[in-house]
């Protein structure tokens, strides 16, 4: 495993550091602008079409070598008596909600990373772990992280998952985008396989369109509202539904692109007066440390 | 200039060209608006510029369900199951009482069935993203309705797992048994248990609204859900952990929207009531008791078309234009005028031409009355039926 100098270490902390704190001074861009590309990809997630079957989460298992039993086993439907949130061992899951309006037709959710348009994990990793890419994935990268779980407390979506029961190289988990499919001209594996297109695989700003056109021409069926359009700035993956999916699956949150949690951080540590940077630098530098040694132990 | 004329005769000879090569049937002449489906000004064969399906604004496809197709194999993508039978003309005895034909061929222009496959493309990964994939157009037709009634969405509840290996079995869709819808039983009536303050119970008689009043089935069903009748009653999870009811909720306005149209302008009373109600009584409903003769014709006969029923006076010439002296048979009553009261207007027995009192003599005779004198012979009459 190629390991990051501790000279490179200390330069992009410093670099995160004063970003973080230039941040701190009102605009609060979680990603560079420059990343974010006119024609990044997207999902648009219609919960009017999903079934509730759970192939997305056999998919995505199988697609990133978690061990998960047979296809057929997922059309099990008590896994819904409990709101169950994304993991190391599910990168994405299904839930189940009431629909008031047609109670034999409950309104199922995927959950997933969002892939943030201004991701709040990229602004929290110290290190520069986590990027969004030029096709719209944020993605993780286990060379460079430290395992300081700053990305966790992050994600307005409480989405990445830290292996606790690992005690050699644990790792964050989240959903990738199916990065290393979609890289070789591939569908994500969810999206393939979904039998009802719940999940449309497509450039964000086309998706936008498909989804406003959708829900003018079937007022009745849709809410008027798209999920993820503005949140936080915008996210990649996107939902309607025939009801305010902020009153069931998720939270109710600003367009402003929102480092979260993150900030609170910040401002908890402005509270003492310790420079962010050198508060950053240090926590970093321990947990650098003890990741290192526990590498070396490895050795 | 002379460039401009030339390109305008090329253009136009396009256009003349391309639709002339129309399909035959190509609604051109219909009613319909040729913005519906093309968006630029000149549409050609190369570039007929359509928008997106426009979904029901232009659908034809209205057939007998008895005389479609019986079964239908759908079997185009399958890797890992079998083909689907899928037993057509029974869902389409249901369809009318649940959007029609349209629900399913749901963009059909004019002329033959267009199958699925010619607007829903094979591939997931594709240009145009704007409508589901074949796989999932077929997918979302039918699991959402079944879903609701069997609460199951696993593929094998439609498909048959392929045996490992196996190329599928071709299906014969000859030696499939075909299946018709079970003919409906309707209730003959139902008692609504309501919530209202003007009347807590309703009492619908189903079988006088079909029987009596000739009302068809479509006329209240639009929307039906088949869970209605195929639902066994079995909550879905989320009506056990949320406790909902097991019926599905209704407004208000959604309950009364297939009576309003026709008792829009009914008082409550007419259907609510703090006890379940008898059958239709002409005379309570209405306050007209119908006679003997009255009593033996259909509702249109007098109150015409059964979609909205016209609400009559009770004057008799409103309906019987021939109760007028010289025009009018008497006998008919099972009395015949004698010679003397033959050619009287009707006016000089019949007060206010009021049929229904008992008619008067002192208009002229000051020591006679009805019933005692009668101004002719009573005979007897057959009532013939008359529809
Ligand atoms: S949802 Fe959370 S983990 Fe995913 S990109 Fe946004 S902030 Fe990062
Ligand atoms: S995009 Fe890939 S990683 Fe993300 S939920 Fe779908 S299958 Fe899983
Ligand atoms: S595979 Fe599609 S339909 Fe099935 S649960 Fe996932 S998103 Fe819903």
């Amino acid at each position: 495993m190629e390991k990051q100098s501790r000279r490179e270490f200390f330069k992009t902390t410093a670099i995160v550091g004063s970003a973080i704190a230039g941040l701190s001074s009102n605009s609060t861009k979680a990603a560079p602008k420059n990343i974010l590309s006119e024609d990044r990809m997207g999902v648009l997630v219609d919960t009017t079409a999903c079934i509730g079957c759970r192939s997305c989460e056999w998919a995505c298992k199988t697609a990133h070598g978690i061990e998960t039993q047979s296809l057929e086993k997922y059309s099990d439907r008590t896994v819904f008596k409990n709101m169950r949130r994304p993991d190391v061992n599910a990168l994405t899951v299904v839930n189940e909600y009431a629909n008031h309006q047609n109670a034999q037709l409950p309104t199922d959710v995927k959950i997933q990373c969002m892939h943030c348009d201004h991701p709040a994990c990229v602004s929290a990793c110290i290190v520069g772990a986590f990027s969004k890419q030029e096709n719209g994935s944020v993605i993780w990268d286990t060379k460079k992280c430290i395992g300081c779980r700053y990305c966790m407390v992050a994600c307005p979506f409480q989405v990445p998952s830290f292996e606790y029961n690992k005690a050699i190289n644990p790792e964050i988990k989240k959903c990738d985008f199916c990065f290393e499919r979609t890289k070789v001209g591939k569908l994500p594996a969810c999206v393939e396989i979904c039998p009802v297109e719940a999940l449309t695989y497509g450039p964000r700003n086309d998706l936008i369109k498909i989804a406003r056109e959708r829900i003018k021409r079937n007022p009745d069926k849709y809410f008027d509202y798209i999920y993820g359009e503005y949140e936080v700035g915008g996210t990649s993956w996107m939902y309607i539904g025939n009801q305010d999916l902020r009153n069931v699956a998720f939270p109710k949150l600003g367009d402003k692109p929102a480092p979260g949690v993150s900030e609170a951080i910040q401002h908890g540590i402005f509270a003492y007066f310790v420079p962010p940077v050198s508060l950053y630098a240090l926590l970093g530098g321990i947990m650098w440390i003890t990741k290192n040694r526990k590498n070396s132990e490895e050795e | 200039m002379k460039n401009f004329i030339l390109l305008n005769v090329v253009i136009y000879s396009i256009v003349i060209f391309s639709q002339s090569k129309l399909p035959k049937n190509h609604s051109l002449s219909n009613k319909l608006n040729c913005k519906t489906c093309h968006v630029c000004e000149v549409p050609t064969k190369k570039d007929p510029c359509l928008v997106a399906c426009p979904r029901n604004q232009m659908v034809t496809v209205y057939q007998s369900a008895d005389k479609t197709v019986n079964i239908v194999t759908l079997g185009e993508l399958s890797k890992k199951y079998d083909p689907v039978v899928f037993f057509h003309r029974a869902h389409a005895q249901m369809s009318e009482m649940s959007g029609g034909c349209v629900t399913c061929h749901h963009y059909n222009t004019s002329g033959p069935i267009q199958p699925c496959k010619n607007c829903h493309q094979e591939e997931r990964k594709r240009e145009d993203i704007s409508k589901p994939d074949l796989e999932a157009a077929y997918h979302r037709q039918c699991i959402n309705c079944h879903r609701e009634w069997s609460h199951e969405n696993s593929c094998i509840s439609c498909h048959e797992l392929k045996k490992a290996g196996k190329v599928s079995q071709k299906i014969d869709v000859k030696k499939i048994k075909s299946k018709d819808h079970p003919k409906l039983k309707a209730p003959e009536k139902v008692v609504y248990e309501t919530l209202s303050r003007k009347g807590k119970f309703v009492t619908f008689y189903h079988d006088e609204h079909i029987n009596l009043f000739g009302i068809k089935c479509i006329n209240c069903h639009q929307q039906e859900n088949c869970s209605k009748c195929h639902d066994k009653g079995k909550p879905t999870l989320t009506q056990q952990l949320y406790n909902l009811p097991v019926k599905i909720h209704k407004s208000a306005d959604q309950h009364h929207k297939p009576c309003f149209s026709c008792h829009s302008e009914d008082r409550c009373g007419v259907c609510h009531s703090n006890k379940p109600e008898g059958p239709f009584n002409h005379a309570e409903r209405t306050g007209w008791a119908l006679n003997r003769f009255h009593e033996k014709l259909s509702c249109s006969k007098c109150h015409g078309n059964s979609d909205k029923f016209a609400k009559l006076d009770n004057k008799c010439e409103s309906c019987h234009k021939n109760f007028a002296a010289g025009k009018f048979d008497h006998s008919l009553t099972g009395l015949k005028l004698d010679e003397n009261h033959k050619d009287l207007d009707c006016i000089e027995c019949h007060k206010e031409k009021n049929f229904s009192n008992s008619p008067a003599c002192d208009n002229c005779h000051e020591d006679k009355s009805f019933p005692k004198n009668k101004p002719g012979k009573e005979i007897t009459i057959s009532l013939k039926k008359k529809k």
